[in-house]
């Protein structure tokens, strides 16, 4: 399965951008959780934990390398199957945290399904418009495409974990969009969100979510509420500076005056603590993930693999802009975590795994 | 089965690979470019944010200076009292915080508004106390909800503690928060708005001293407010502790006495050697401990509406007519100008006429023929009339003001005022009227023009006492400022006269008879102990105009003021002293008073168990009104 000559076809520049973005991330959520006391301090338990997830992570990476996508294409219909079987089990008898139905406990670890769906969804989406032939010209078959997307996020969204649940919207389209989407279709949809949005603001929104946007949109009005987390994540970053604070000088994350920093809001926490000069750095390092792995999506062999690494990169552009764009108060609080670095084992070994894939693609370029 | 990319779909492919990447490129930009704002922008703005959340200045009060008595026990001091302040620039929102407060604390949401309205033009870092002087539960329910009270402080504080209910309370004095014409005064530069300054007494007079400089920590706070590090510490420099010259034993002894007695007054005891004041009190009083930590405006309203006037110093602040204490000083003038001899004498037939007027003496039957010693132990009004007379109006001035009477004693305690013995340049100046020969008479008996503070007149008990010298009386004798206690220098004396010892016994020794020889202030009398002493009765009006007025308000206390002069031992006094009875009816009276101080001095000096406080019989005080068993009569006349 594995031929000693794709060893060389390996993206190895792609692999260390992402093994030092989780690096950095581990760093970062050292120094957030450090425990400071009157007479000197100590580490949280939390970078321990993240180290395991890389571990595992990595060696999730090195199993969706070694197998062929194409493959894995095959028995995508598995995997979203199971996928489909987590997600409704974890709303029956799924551990409760954080308002959240999200997690399944596994021995010492919890699983978070959820952060697995984006890979299941690329890989099905990108199997059934990368074999049909017709790309995603038809309706009909965007259509099809649409509910093998909409399934899981409707699941994912009862948990409630609305956050999650979006980041695949930006999957399907991502895979559409290469699979020769029409533009005008495109436009169609987008115009609809924009006539369905007063609806789904009327009936399917949540208070908390309402409250959450309302609040973006003017956060003063509630700076000690719901609009604290706004202002406070502006105050983190722009008291950064242009150098920053300096590795475990951060105040905002730190004393908490950011909640659960290491978590949605670590990359305000390293603005604060490295300033502009790190954001610049950690943004150069996602823009090239994330360029390198369109660039391998041009190279693959086939449709499939370009849709599949299509699907997966879109997903991770959408997460990690929204996320940046949060943690600086520029979008409104939502639970989306930032792949790669933000605390959270299954966030992290699905990232990996996900790499995987497209290292995979790219390495598997000139094979047959 | 695999499906290789065909050339059409890879054109297509890479034009649309290319739009996300540019896509995303932009968006990167986008984020670039919403840090740079915040981050290089804006930086000043969220970098001050971020201190604010994080850092917090304290302050840390100084404690005031502890006040000790003059063998080191300590009389004032300081405990700590909770104070419940709000710092405006960490709460957003006021009125939320005030109502939740209010809820926790049951304070009125209104009252907590209003006091911090009157300080809403400080600035919004300084704290501002809501609650004084907090209860245990308050403080409690407070510290509980400090999630939904950002910007809520509650810190202990120190506040003054004095001893127990009114002791030397205008001693003391009291303190509260400087107020708005004092910061303007340069000796309060430095002094923040709501700092705790003395406002009475030895805490106003040694205010500077007992002051401190607050000091204040900055510590860093995590968003639930619990310290995590200190940055820096300026500790606060407490104040200098100051011993007084007060003598506790006796001022408990001054107390006591004048609660047994039940009358209002003052009384001022001096060492007659040096001035130290050893008891000092006036009555009404008030609890300073109520001033600590803020008094309540009901009791300040209570306090000022009063008409006693509880408020007031009346040792340094009341003027009273000296009544036949004043007879000494006429007695000591006559010898000293020569115009009269220890042997002279007068024949009182109970009453006298000067300038075709009748002045009675307050014994009916008159006192026959006396000479000085027996007019003063008998406070025989006609040989006064007569000696004063002969003396004229500004030989007397001269000799009081040399005794210290109608003069300042330049005590160091505040707003003292200055009594009045007249003269005839005094009577030309103020009232352009030239001094009429038969006004002397009165003021030969201590009553008329005369008007004398008690403290005044325990400086003229001091004076004769030792023999000419006008002890500035003084109640501080030394201070610490942290490196132990240091005598402070004695005031100097305001003057000094020698007065010939043959002419000051004959004095002597008509007040030594007073008490001692059957004279009017036998009650002051200490077994085994030379006291000496004159009695004064004055009036507070004439008996006609008291008639008078007496029909007019019903509610004025028109009886007569009682006073007792004293020191003792005869030849070599070491306490000196003056009480005075508001409306006391007779200085026998405040001899009884008088009794219970110096037996307490001279059983601690004897090494004799002190003696308890006296009962209100014990005092045997005479409740007969002189003015009633007088019929009021429209001859004018003295006490004894």
């Amino acid at each position: 399965m594995f031929e000693r000559r794709l060893y060389f076809h390996v993206d190895w520049l792609l692999l260390g951008a992402i093994v030092l973005l989780s690096a950095v991330g581990v760093a970062m959520i050292y120094s957030t959780t450090y425990v400071t006391t009157a007479n000197g301090g100590h580490p949280g338990s939390q970078p321990v934990t993240q180290l395991y997830a890389l571990g595992i992570g990595l060696v999730a990476l090195l199993v969706c390398l070694v197998i062929d996508y194409r493959v894995l294409a095959e028995h995508s219909l598995f995997v979203y199957g199971a996928l489909l079987v987590l997600l409704v089990f974890v709303l029956l008898k799924g551990q409760t945290q954080m308002g959240g139905q999200r997690w399944i406990p596994i021995g010492p670890f919890h699983l978070q399904p959820s952060e697995f769906a984006r890979i299941a969804v690329a890989l099905i989406l990108a199997m059934y418009f990368g074999e049909n032939r017709r790309g995603a010209k038809n309706p009909g078959d965007l259509v099809i495409g649409g509910v093998l997307t909409i399934i899981p996020l409707l699941l994912i969204a009862k948990q409630p974990d609305l956050g999650t649940a979006v980041t695949l919207l930006p999957v399907f389209v991502g895979v559409a969009f290469l699979a020769g989407l029409r533009l005008r279709l495109l436009g169609v949809l987008a115009l609809a969100g924009i006539l369905v949005a007063p609806v789904a603001w009327k009936f399917a929104l949540k208070d908390y979510q309402k409250q959450r946007i309302q609040t973006f949109l003017d956060p003063e009005k509630d700076a000690q509420g719901a609009g604290y987390q706004t202002i406070q994540a502006r105050v983190t970053v722009g008291s950064g500076g242009l150098t920053g604070k300096g590795f475990l000088h951060g105040t905002q994350g730190q004393y908490k005056f950011l909640p659960v920093a290491h978590n949605d809001f670590i990359f305000s926490v390293l603005a604060e603590e490295q300033g502009f000069v790190g954001v610049l750095g950690a943004l150069g390092l996602y823009l090239f993930v994330i360029l390198r792995s369109l660039e391998a999506a041009r190279l693959a062999k086939d449709r499939l693999g370009a849709y599949l690494v299509g699907g997966i990169i879109s997903g991770f552009a959408f997460q990690a802009i929204y996320n940046v764009a949060m943690s600086a108060g520029l979008a409104p609080v939502k639970g989306i975590t930032l792949p790669l670095m933000s605390y959270g084992g299954s966030s992290l070994i699905a990232a990996l795994a996900s790499f995987g894939l497209i290292l995979n693609v790219r390495m598997r370029r000139f094979t047959n | 089965m695999t499906t290789n990319l065909m050339p059409d779909d890879r054109r297509s492919l890479t034009l649309r690979l290319s739009v996300l990447q540019y896509t995303v490129a932009g968006a990167f930009a986008l984020l670039a470019i919403g840090f740079w704002i915040f981050q290089i922008a804006q930086h000043e703005k969220f970098r001050e944010m971020a201190e604010n959340n994080q850092q917090r200045r304290l302050p840390l009060p100084a404690p005031r200076g502890v006040l000790l008595d003059r063998v080191g026990k300590v009389l004032v001091d300081n405990q700590d009292t909770r104070n419940i302040a709000i710092v405006r620039e960490q709460t957003k929102n006021v009125d939320v915080v005030l109502r939740t407060l209010a809820e926790a604390t049951g304070v009125p949401e209104a009252q907590l508004h209003d006091t911090l309205n009157r300080r809403r033009r400080e600035p919004s870092y300084r704290p501002i106390v809501l609650i004084e002087n907090a209860t245990t539960e308050q403080y409690i329910a407070v510290r509980a909800r400090s999630l939904e009270l950002p910007g809520i402080i509650a810190e202990p504080v120190p506040a003054r503690r004095y001893p127990s209910s009114d002791m030397a309370a205008h001693l003391f004095g009291y303190v509260g928060e400087v107020t708005t014409a004092q910061m303007q005064r340069p000796d309060y530069s430095g002094v923040e708005p709501g700092s705790i300054v003395g406002q009475a007494g030895v805490e106003l007079a040694y205010n500077k001293m007992l002051m401190g400089i607050d000091g204040s920590k900055t510590v860093v706070v995590n968003s639930v407010g619990r310290e995590i590090k200190q940055l820096d510490q300026q500790p606060p420099d407490i104040g200098h502790s100051l011993q007084l010259t007060l003598d506790s034993d006796l001022q408990k002894a001054t107390e006591d006495a004048y609660t047994a007695a039940g009358f209002n007054g003052a009384a001022v005891v001096v060492d007659p050697n040096n001035g130290e004041v050893l008891a000092f009190t006036s009555r009404p009083a008030y609890d300073p401990n109520e001033f600590a930590a803020g008094i309540k405006p009901a009791a300040w309203n209570a306090l000022t509406s009063d008409n006693l006037k509880p408020l007031q110093n009346r040792a340094l602040q009341s003027r009273y007519p000296p009544g036949s204490t004043f007879k000494p000083a006429v007695g000591l003038a006559g010898l000293e100008e020569g115009v009269i001899t220890p042997n002279f004498t007068v024949h009182c037939s109970g009453s006298a006429n000067f300038y075709g007027r009748n002045f009675a003496c307050w014994k009916k039957g008159g006192h026959g023929t006396v000479n000085l010693k027996t007019a003063i132990e008998q406070s025989c009004d006609v040989f006064f009339y007569t000696v004063g007379n002969m003396l004229g109006i500004d030989k007397i001035n001269k000799w009081a003001t040399l005794l210290g009477l109608g003069v300042k004693s330049n005590i160091d305690l505040p707003n003292e005022l200055v009594g009045l013995v007249p003269s005839t340049q005094w009577k030309q100046e103020t009232r352009h009227e030239k001094w009429y020969a038969g006004e002397t008479i009165s003021v030969a008996i201590g009553q008329g023009q005369v008007n004398v503070t008690p403290v005044s007149m325990a400086v003229y008990a001091a004076t004769l006492a030792n023999g000419g010298t006008r002890i500035t009386p003084h109640i501080i004798k030394a201070a610490d400022d942290g490196t132990g206690l240091k005598p402070l220098p004695e005031p100097p004396p305001q003057s000094k006269i020698d007065v010939s010892p043959e002419k000051l016994e004959a004095i002597r020794q008509g007040m030594w008879g007073v008490v001692n020889g059957g004279g009017t202030g036998g009650r002051a009398r200490v077994e085994g102990h030379d006291v000496c002493g004159k009695t004064g009765t004055a009036q507070v009006v004439s008996n006609a105009n008291r008639r008078l007025l007496q029909a007019k308000y019903k509610d004025v206390d028109y009886r007569d003021n009682g006073w007792f002069i004293f020191f003792a031992p005869r030849d070599h006094p070491t306490i000196a002293g003056a009480v005075f009875l508001e409306h006391g009816l007779h200085g026998p009276n405040a001899a009884s008073v008088a009794h219970h101080i110096l037996a307490t001095y001279f059983a601690r000096q004897d090494g004799k168990p002190l003696p308890p406080p006296p009962t209100h019989e014990d005092l045997r005080l005479d409740y007969k009104d002189p003015y009633a068993r007088a019929g009021g009569g429209a001859t004018e006349g003295g006490g004894h």
